[in-house]
């Protein structure tokens, strides 16, 4: 669904991606792990296009996306739900979703959408009015999610969304996600710093190190290579 | 007679308060959505007064239709500025675009005076008055500051209540989140540049009604000024803060100018005019941020 090749990018003139290819298949989940500062964030916002690539290419549904403007892609069905939220904490909590379908295909579904994350999230419904900045961070996580469900994606990315939460939202997190592949038939591409479970929700993972792809694999193998965990993953 | 007095210049005070609210509304709507404090605010301000004076003038064309003909030429302007100068520097550090809106602002008095001279001008719109028991107003005056109402109102209900708008709001809270939503957010910028300037050009217009003989090229500056002290008492990034801060200001910088003069042995005009400088030196030690600081 989603075929990444050789990209790079990084900020200003400093170079964070050194030439990552991956590839995410439609109906799966795929994991990209890595340390911090790896540049797992700089890959998600460069296949966005809030970065600008300066060289690789980008494929979606077997079109080439390199240089298409975020919101033509958000048009194709790709989503982020991107670290640190970046949620509208002054805006109630459906002003938020509002926003999530801010896309012209995506408005004229918003009720059907509502009705789903609303279904997914029920505690959603009942803060429907409260500003977004008033929710507990575990609920602030599922609102950033419910609006990058929003944008009727075909294809979701998640930076970090377990980050900060404790244990018992970290399983909730993950059984969201799982729902959305199992249920939805959504695509993801999911970045975490929770090795464990990534590999357990994962069909496919990368490893990504200073830019570059190092590892790929099924989870099974990563798991059973001592090597690749100690050098890689720390666990 | 000193509450007569105080009474008129408030009157006064509050009408030109609204005109200063909506030369105000475009500074913060700049500054929430793209980060930048427009230096050259002021100068725009200058053009729309003598877009006024020309159509009236020249062309005999009331006030009225200028208010229409400054949005457009001030969104043209915004269009042209922001597309030429301001896209590149938003990113750049606060010194470059303090700058750059430093450096428009000059080109735009230079130009005013290449074209028209340096002398002071005016011209009277007569539309009748209003005798009150206290003051007289004259009509040009109220007609100004309904417009000023009219366009405050006008930008409330296409922040709070169009697609557009609410792309604006969502770009100023938090720019990466609106760009996840699917907002161009690019556009974005650029638009409100636009329509922030245009207000301002806009604001211009409703000004002549208030300096008889005012109209100069360097006429500008002394409203950024008033601007900046505005936009802090506002709180910055919004623009409806922006309108009622402004309304405040009017009446303080009127009712102020009234009770200078009693004091004996000073101008009172002159105090007035620095008392820009004491608002914004008595909130910057309230408000430490100061003006850059969001919140
Ligand atoms: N906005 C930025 N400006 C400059 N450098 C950045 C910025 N964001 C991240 N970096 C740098 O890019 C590198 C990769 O960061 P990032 O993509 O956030 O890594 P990860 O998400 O894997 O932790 C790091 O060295 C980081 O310091
Ligand atoms: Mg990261």
């Amino acid at each position: 669904m989603l075929k990444v090749e050789n990209i790079e990018s990084g900020y200003g003139s400093m170079q964070v991606l050194w030439g990552p290819s991956l590839e995410v298949k439609k109906g799966s989940i795929t994991s990209l792990l890595g340390p911090n500062g790896a540049g797992k964030t700089t890959l998600l916002m460069t296949i966005l296009g809030s970065i600008e690539p300066w060289g690789g290419k980008i494929t979606y549904e077997d079109r080439e996306v390199t240089h298409l403007p975020t919101h033509k892609k958000v048009d194709l069905g790709i989503s982020l739900v991107p670290e640190g939220k970046h949620l509208f904490v002054d805006m109630s909590v459906h002003e938020n979703l509002v926003m999530g379908a801010y896309r012209k295909e995506a408005l004229k579904n918003i009720d059907d959408s509502l009705e789903l994350v609303y279904s997914l999230f029920p505690v959603l419904k009942e803060r429907d009015r409260q500003k977004a900045g008033t929710l507990s961070g575990g609920e602030q996580q599922m609102l950033t999610i419910a609006r990058a469900i929003m944008t009727k994606p075909k294809m979701i990315m998640l930076d970090e969304p377990s980050q900060g939460l404790a244990p018992k939202l970290v399983a909730e997190v993950f059984e969201t996600i799982q729902k959305l592949e199992a249920e939805f038939g959504l695509t993801i591409l999911l970045v975490e710093q929770n090795v464990v479970a990534s590999l357990n929700a994962a069909s496919y993972v990368y490893i990504l190190h200073e830019g570059r792809i190092k590892v790929e694999g099924n989870p099974e193998d990563i798991r059973g290579s001592a090597d690749i965990r100690e050098a890689y993953l720390g666990i | 007679m000193i509450f007569e007095l105080l009474a008129g210049n408030l009157t006064h005070g509050l009408l030109l308060g609204g005109v200063y609210g909506v030369a105000t509304m475009g500074l913060s709507l700049i500054f929430g959505v793209i980060n930048v404090v427009n230096v050259g605010h002021g100068q725009f301000i200058m053009v729309g007064a003598f877009v006024t004076l020309i159509l009236f003038t020249a062309l005999g064309l009331s006030p009225v239709i200028a208010i229409p003909v400054a949005l457009i030429i001030g969104m043209a302007l915004g269009f042209l500025f922001f597309y030429t100068v301001m896209r590149k520097l938003i990113k750049a550090p606060e010194l470059a675009s303090l700058l750059a809106t430093f450096a428009v602002g000059i080109l735009l008095e230079e130009l005013a005076k290449l074209i028209f001279g340096a002398d002071f001008r005016g011209y009277y719109w007569d539309v009748g008055k209003i005798i009150l028991p206290f003051t007289t107003i004259p009509m040009s005056k109220l007609y100004a500051f309904i417009g000023s109402i009219a366009i405050a109102l006008f930008l409330y209900f296409w922040f709070s209540k169009t697609r557009s708008g609410t792309a604006v709001r969502s770009v100023i809270e938090d720019s990466e989140g609106a760009r996840v939503c699917g907002v161009n957010v690019d556009w974005i910028y650029a638009l409100s540049f636009a329509i922030g300037i245009g207000i301002t050009v806009m604001s211009g217009v409703l000004l002549t009604m208030f300096i008889p003989v005012g109209i100069n090229p360097y006429m500008g500056g002394a409203y950024t000024l008033k601007a900046f002290v505005i936009a802090v008492l506002g709180g910055l990034t919004s623009p409806y803060g922006a309108f009622f801060a402004g309304l405040i200001f009017g009446l303080v910088e009127n009712g102020a100018y009234t009770l200078f003069a009693l004091i004996p042995g000073v101008a009172p005009f002159s105090l007035t005019v620095s008392l820009a400088f004491w608002m914004l030196f008595f909130l910057l030690l309230v408000k430490p941020t100061g003006l850059l600081g969001k919140k």
